[in-house]
């Protein structure tokens, strides 16, 4: 629930880009039909807005409105005091201050939007009751209908924008892991030094999670108290910086790296090139020199900044496009223990590889 | 101890459960409204949605949308059915079509979605909340202990912020300094704002990339956990030495505060709490800055979320031995900016504790 700088770099993020963003979205909704469209965010669920706005709640809730022209207006249940700060770091029309977002929602559909017109929701089903209640008893209720699939297909591939936003996070995050203190002992002077790096050099958001001893269990834990580190440990950072997540996973052993993650790292890498887009996974990468534990290819095409697209079971695969920026992440079980890696991808397609975030030209 | 007390709310949740009749009790939470999550299992979600079906008569179930979080859930519930899935929602309703319950209910509003409301489980959901929502606010002793050790957080977390505040320094550098403090303490999750400026300054707000300069009034409220429960502490310092105007604002703030904080007692209501304070700023010609137009609100409910029931005139809802708030009269001032004090008090069986230490001033830091 702790956010870091979140702020507005007119020349990281132009004003075009948004713009373009919010155009694409509007001819979308023209060739479907559709008189409006409701995105809503939160903390948790910021990714669809941020990427119309530039517009992260540090607090609260709130719903985007997108009407067929113009520029969107935010619904926020955040109080007034604050909307200067909302203005600052986010390109709008109007905010306003909407404590039922619901209601609120409602009465400006009622003002703007073109009666009977279809209203197209970004994450129906996963909307919050207490904004989809008012929504679904009115006379709009009908008239909703959810669109994260249209969404999905304009969010990817990424902008060049948002690749050189990820790229420069993805610097941080590896900046970051390589302050790791040689013999930090525990968890604690570990994640303590890491925060502080990301930090200072300006992330948004860190999120660590650590298997402080990986010879007596693999789980990557959500860190809350001290726990000493043993001879192997993993720790996975998950960094924003302006609203573009990463997530970075790195081994550590206390002595020479042990021939199985190079192996494992080997093949990895074969994997990761080895994805293509429409369906990305890791069916072409041959076998792992150890039992596959999972895998996840994450992607943002929604609410949630990297959400689950592919993953070796319970997921039903999602097409990406050729280029789409994603996030591989794999666990494997080696005969000397668990081994975990991410990387940062853009897709490729047919005889074209895909290819590190990093390794893209003019990032 | 976050087990022991993981096992006494199950429990106190479970006789709940019972006394209204509800076989099962399916709960939502994320990274932002993760409290309901937390107080029945002591598990909070890092990413996705987190749906977990508490049953009286079977093991707990729960959804999760990553395999590293269904690890980490395996691991903390290792009792409990954890299942990684796409859709939580709709695993949680194939469930609970196979699985024979008498009742099902449904909880909390603020995030249950739209896909497990809209349909039978939706007329659960006001009740079922308000069952949990007594629940955490009427806490137990042991919880009341608990809240109590993370206010070591808050106060010695405002020391660092204290440390680092230096003109030339932006304001998320301070954050940046805070938060790797509180990491090196093992606590996984502050909530943090603040301010920095002169009378211009309305808010708080995220850190920015503003440089703190001589003559500013900064604020913050720093809300750290410790075991899953938050503690808030509200300071306002000013770079350099205040002027007489800071000074003669602050001492409308402290007055303020201490009339709210005698008020808590038991059998008083949280808008007992804020009329006290209020009334002070009336008293001293700044009524209007009591109004939602310069303030959200005099405090509020502390628990296993930051922004538990809000202190604010009419709130009716009625203190008790062991609950917990922040009383904070934090609000704009016309002459000064934006002033914040804050301090977390637990009510007890004739009054309250006054729990945070960290001295009621308005400090000065060196330039």
């Amino acid at each position: 629930m702790r956010r870091g700088l979140i702020s507005w770099s007119p020349e990281e993020m132009p004003v075009s880009t948004l713009e373009s963003r919010v155009s694409r979205l509007q001819q979308a909704m023209r060739e479907q039909g559709l008189g409006a469209v409701l995105l809503h965010t939160s903390f948790a669920h910021p990714a669809a807005v941020h990427w119309l706005t530039n517009f992260t709640p540090y607090w609260s809730e709130a719903l985007l409105v997108v009407l067929p022209k113009g520029t969107p207006v935010l619904l926020a249940a955040l109080t007034q005091r604050v909307h200067p700060w909302i203005r600052e770091v986010s390109h709008l029309g109007d905010v306003i201050t909407a404590p039922g977002l619901g209601v609120s929602a409602q009465s400006y559909l009622d003002e703007h939007a073109a009666p009977g017109a279809r209203v197209g929701v970004v994450g129906l089903e996963a909307l919050p009751w207490s904004t989809a209640q008012p929504l679904m008893n009115s006379g709009w209720g009908p008239k909703l209908t959810d669109i994260s699939e249209l969404f999905g297909q304009l969010r990817q591939p990424a902008d060049m924008t948002e690749l050189r936003l990820a790229a420069r996070a993805e610097r941080m995050a590896e900046v970051t892991l390589k302050a790791s203190p040689m013999n930090a002992g525990t968890t604690n002077a570990w994640a303590s030094v890491l925060e502080a790096k990301a930090r200072l050099d300006g992330a948004e958001e860190l999120l660590q999670r650590i298997a402080p001893d990986l010879d007596l269990s693999p789980t990557l834990q959500r860190l809350e108290g001290d726990f000493p580190l043993g001879e192997k440990s993993a720790v996975e950072l998950s960094l924003a910086y302006k609203g573009a997540w990463v997530r970075l996973t790195q081994m550590v052993c206390s002595g020479p790296q042990p021939a199985s993650w190079l192996a494992a790292q080997s093949w990895f890498e074969r994997g990761w090139r080895s994805m293509r887009a429409p369906h990305a996974d890791l069916s072409q990468a041959g076998v792992p020199p150890g039992r596959m534990v999972s895998w996840t290819v994450q992607s943002c095409v929604g609410a949630e900044p990297l959400q689950v697209v592919a993953a070796d079971a319970g997921f039903a695969p999602c097409a990406l496009p050729a280029q789409a920026l994603v996030l591989l992440t794999v666990q494997l079980q080696l005969t000397d223990g668990p081994w975990y890696a991410s990387q940062m991808l853009l897709l490729g397609t047919g005889d074209n590889e895909s290819r590190r975030l990093k390794d893209v030209a003019g990032l | 101890m976050s087990h022991l007390l993981r096992d006494q709310r199950c429990a106190r949740v479970r006789h709940a459960m019972a006394q209204v009749g509800l076989d099962v009790l399916v709960m939502v939470g994320d990274a932002w409204r993760s409290d309901y999550l937390r107080f029945v299992v002591d598990v909070t979600p890092m990413e996705g949605v987190a749906v977990v079906a508490l049953s009286l008569n079977n093991p707990t179930c729960v959804w999760v949308q990553h395999p590293a979080e269904a690890a980490r859930w395996q691991q903390a519930l290792p009792s409990a059915v954890v299942i990684c899935t796409a859709d939580p929602a709709a695993a949680v309703l194939a469930h609970l079509a196979q699985v024979p319950a008498n009742a099902v209910g449904l909880a909390p509003s603020q995030v249950a979605p739209l896909s497990l409301a809209a349909g039978a489980l939706g007329k659960t959901l006001a009740a079922c909340t308000a069952m949990l929502d007594d629940l955490m606010v009427n806490k137990s002793l042991e919880e009341a202990d608990a809240l109590a050790r993370s206010v070591r957080l808050a106060d010695e977390g405002y020391a660092v912020f204290k440390q680092a505040a230096r003109v030339g320094r932006r304001e998320f550098e301070l954050v940046a300094d805070v938060e790797a403090w509180f990491r090196s303490q093992g606590c996984p999750e502050n909530f943090m704002i603040l301010g920095s400026g002169g009378p211009e300054l309305r808010s708080m707000h995220p850190a920015g990339e503003r440089r703190l300069a001589p003559g500013d009034l900064v604020t913050t409220e720093l809300t750290p956990c410790a075991d899953g429960y938050y503690t808030q502490i509200c300071r306002t310092l000013v770079m350099g030495e205040p002027s007489q105007a800071q000074r003669d604002a602050f001492a409308v703030y402290l007055q303020a505060l201490e009339a709210g904080i005698a008020v808590v007692r038991p059998g008083a209501t949280h808008g007992d709490v804020a009329k006290a304070q209020n009334d002070v700023f009336r008293q001293h010609g700044l009524g209007d800055y009591v109004t939602s137009q310069y303030t959200r609100v005099r405090g509020h409910g502390l628990g296993l979320f930051v922004d538990g029931p809000h202190v604010l005139e009419g709130v009716p809802l009625v203190l008790e031995e062991n609950m917990t708030l922040v009383v904070h009269p934090n609000t704009y001032h016309p002459v000064a900016g934006y002033i914040v004090l804050g301090d977390t008090v637990r009510v007890t069986a004739t009054g309250c504790e006054v729990l945070t230490t960290t001295p009621r001033e308005l400090f000065s830091v060196p330039l």
